[in-house]
């Protein structure tokens, strides 16, 4: 199964593309994904249903976060109400350490995302930070980085032995499905992707 | 003043209110240098004859940000860009009545550093009190490194 793990939509303050844009642009572009992620900036989104899309499309949709640490962004996948209640998303902040440690708490996985990207990318904090303890899976192939920012990434990969996942990181329609993520097997839901995040076998994917 | 503190005392206080005349020649001015071929905005005969929907963004209230603000929350900061929602066609020849208020004042971080964004909401309503335009201004400041 392959899934779109890093896409944003109106719901982020950046985002401009509205979720059933992106299912149409799937399917009129026949992209060989099968599903995508939503990861909203700095929140978690559990007001959206977006279950009757998933059976007009025939796509899995599902939903996680983006949170802002002091080595980067972090994608956080199978949030939960005790995760949401371990810290503030909002937060510009948090300790890395924080996300990772409560994240593994609380059922969820935390994955570094566009390591390679300045300021806001795990590689650019390593020298003067220090390598953090419980990074496990970051992202290797994302479709916002610019020339080098992934080749940064999966160096960082092979260096630390992280594991390496892949998302589009869109944020308008036509950006969905650059990248993705390869699954050995389905995935049905949010636990259900933090399983497979667990047992490995994945691999990133890039179409650009 | 730290972002929690300007939320909890700015965000969501009207602090203006003011009248505009949406001029039936600056209306058709606007569509004519927008572009706009619709003949709704672009023919004054036309039975459904309005002001094009982003024709709100030209217009500001008598105040830019609330009294109190501190001004280097938006001094040296720039135009991150306008969302409008339409609600209702802009009739005109009316006048409408916008008021202004910080809508949301939050940060986030990116390629060049952290941020603070400050979004500046005007709500245009009709003589009526009906909706018709929402206009949302983002304004942001590079914070210091």
């Amino acid at each position: 199964m392959i899934l779109d793990l890093h896409n944003h939509s109106i719901k982020s303050d950046d985002g401009r593309a509205r979720v059933e844009s992106y299912c149409q642009w799937i399917r009129k572009k026949e992209i060989p994904i099968d599903g995508f992620v939503l990861t909203e900036h700095r929140q978690y989104d559990d007001e959206s249903d977006y279950r009757a899309l998933e059976d007009e499309f025939g796509l899995r949709i599902l939903k996680g976060s983006e949170v802002e640490t002091e080595y980067g962004h972090v994608l956080v996948f199978g949030v939960n109400d005790d995760l949401r209640a371990a810290f503030d998303f909002t937060r510009i902040d948090l300790p890395l350490a924080t996300v990772l440690e409560e994240s593994g708490r609380c059922g969820a996985q935390a994955v570094p995302c566009h390591p390679g990207r300045p300021n806001v990318g795990l590689c650019a904090h390593y020298e003067t930070r220090g390598v953090p303890e419980g990074v496990e899976i970051i992202e290797v192939a994302s479709g916002g980085s610019r020339a080098g920012e992934d080749e940064a990434a999966a160096a960082l990969a092979e260096r630390h032995d992280y594991a390496g996942v892949g998302g589009s990181d869109a944020h308008i329609v036509s950006h969905i499905g650059r990248c993705a993520t390869r699954f050995p097997r389905e995935i049905r839901d949010e636990e259900d992707l933090v399983a497979a995040l667990r047992e490995g076998g994945f691999e990133a994917v890039r179409w650009t | 003043m730290d972002v929690e503190e300007l939320k909890t005392r700015f965000v969501g206080e009207e602090f203006d209110s003011t009248e505009f005349e949406v001029k039936p020649a600056d209306a058709l001015a606007f569509a004519r240098c927008c572009g706009e071929t619709d003949p709704r905005y672009s023919d004054p005969r036309h039975p459904e004859y309005q002001a094009p929907p982003t024709f709100m963004t030209r217009f500001h209230g008598r105040r830019t940000m609330p009294e109190e603000f501190p001004e280097e929350y938006f001094q040296g900061s720039f135009d991150g860009g306008k969302t409008v929602i339409a609600h209702a066609p802009i009739p005109v020849g009316a006048t409408l009545v916008g008021t202004s208020q910080i809508a949301d004042v939050y940060r986030k971080t990116g390629r060049s550093g952290s941020m603070t964004f400050l979004v500046h909401r005007m709500e245009y309503r009709n003589q009526e009190g009906e909706p018709i335009s929402t206009v949302d201004w983002k304004l942001i400041r590079k914070d210091e490194a």
